[in-house]
């Protein structure tokens, strides 16, 4: 296998270098500092895999691996990043790119994406999926901070939210639910101080805010 | 020959240097660690004359490393080699006591040369790197000495 290895810096084209080599039958064929001259140097070797970082002077990874794609779609690309997004992701298969590790993985990662990209199959850097879990879990936390709760509201509390935010009365409530009046009106005050509000219409704003009943 | 001990928590940055520092007679690379923690242990094992130091790495940085290497093995010389420049994280680093501070982005015969001049009891700086802070913070550290 013909390889391109592009990086702007020499100490990681450095490693790579060394790691892919140390394959059998894999060869680096040409070596770019930039995205500009990874472009050149694909069309003039016509690699059959390209290993690239993202970061670069003049040419960034992405613009050149689209470039390169275009151009070479026999051509396969693997790129390598430092940090890790949700967008980059898109940009990246977006780009043409079947592979997708990050510079902290291991050197077997490298390796094994390398040769599933080869096979025409995919590999994405199994910090991936940690980190969208990771991103997920942060903006769930987020709308919850962002929430005036006061206290977790119960299971009860919630179906009663959404019989008021409907515009129910504490009577029928009581009716729908099977509890009694005074009952209903004890958990309409809880949830009222739990969520810390002081009418139905913040109610029905706190109900379609969460998704309990439609705007 | 100088024995050399690489930490960083990127193994393709360690297998680099691993790689550059092999193809000259000049260096024996002793050891390599991937976090900070390693790293003190490590030095005192292996006393190695030089050390390589990544900064940013999970759960103890370089810099903090580097203070806890200087209290066992202050002969051993400390060269940050960082992806950082930031005026801060020169500062903290020569008020520390590294012997040398590189950057990621340098050139291969910059590693070379940060290996050298720190070899031969110098104080090295990447070109990149404003030659008058590093100054300032050098004397800022000889000021705290008793």
């Amino acid at each position: 296998m013909k390889i391109l290895v592009a990086d702007d810096h020499d100490i990681v084209r450095r490693g790579l270098k060394q790691l892919l080599t140390a394959q059998p039958g894999w060869t680096v064929v040409a070596e770019a500092k930039n995205g500009r001259d990874a472009v050149a140097l694909a069309e003039e070797h016509k690699p059959d895999m390209v290993v690239m970082d993202i970061s670069m002077p003049e040419l960034n990874g992405l613009e050149a691996a689209r470039q390169i794609h275009k151009q070479l779609p026999k051509t396969q690309l693997v790129i390598l990043t430092l940090h890790f997004s949700d967008q980059l992701v898109h940009d990246i298969v977006e780009a043409g790119a079947r592979g997708y590790i990050m510079k902290s993985d291991a050197d077997r990662d490298l390796v094994t994406a390398v040769e599933a990209v080869s096979r025409g199959r995919s590999f994405f850097t199994p910090g991936a999926t940690e980190m969208v879990l990771t991103e997920f879990r942060k903006r769930e936390d987020l709308s919850e901070a962002a929430r005036p709760f006061r206290g977790r509201l119960t299971a009860r509390e919630r179906e009663i939210v959404q019989l008021l935010a409907e515009g129910k009365s504490s009577k029928e409530v009581a009716v729908g639910l099977g509890i009694s009046v005074k009952t209903a009106e004890t958990h309409r005050a809880n949830i009222m101080r739990k969520l810390g509000i002081h009418s139905v219409s913040e109610l029905v704003r706190y109900a379609v805010k969460n998704q309990i009943i439609e705007a | 020959m100088p024995s050399i001990l690489i930490v960083d928590d990127h193994a393709f940055i360690r297998r680099g240097i691993r790689s550059i520092l092999q193809d000259s007679p000049d260096w024996n690379v002793s050891g390599e660690a991937e976090n900070g923690r390693d790293a003190v242990r490590l030095a005192k094992e292996l006393k190695p004359d030089v050390i390589l130091m990544d900064v940013s790495m999970p759960g103890m940085t370089g810099l903090e490393a580097t203070r806890l290497i200087r209290q066992n093995n202050p002969k051993a010389k400390v060269v940050l080699l960082t992806l950082h420049d930031s005026r801060e994280l020169v500062r903290s680093a020569f008020q520390v006591g590294v012997n040398g501070y590189l950057l990621k982005t340098d050139a291969e015969r910059e590693l070379m040369r940060a290996l050298a001049v720190v070899a031969e009891e110098g104080t090295y700086a990447s070109p990149k790197i404003d030659a008058e802070l590093v100054k300032k913070a050098m004397a800022e550290r000889g000021e705290r000495l008793p």
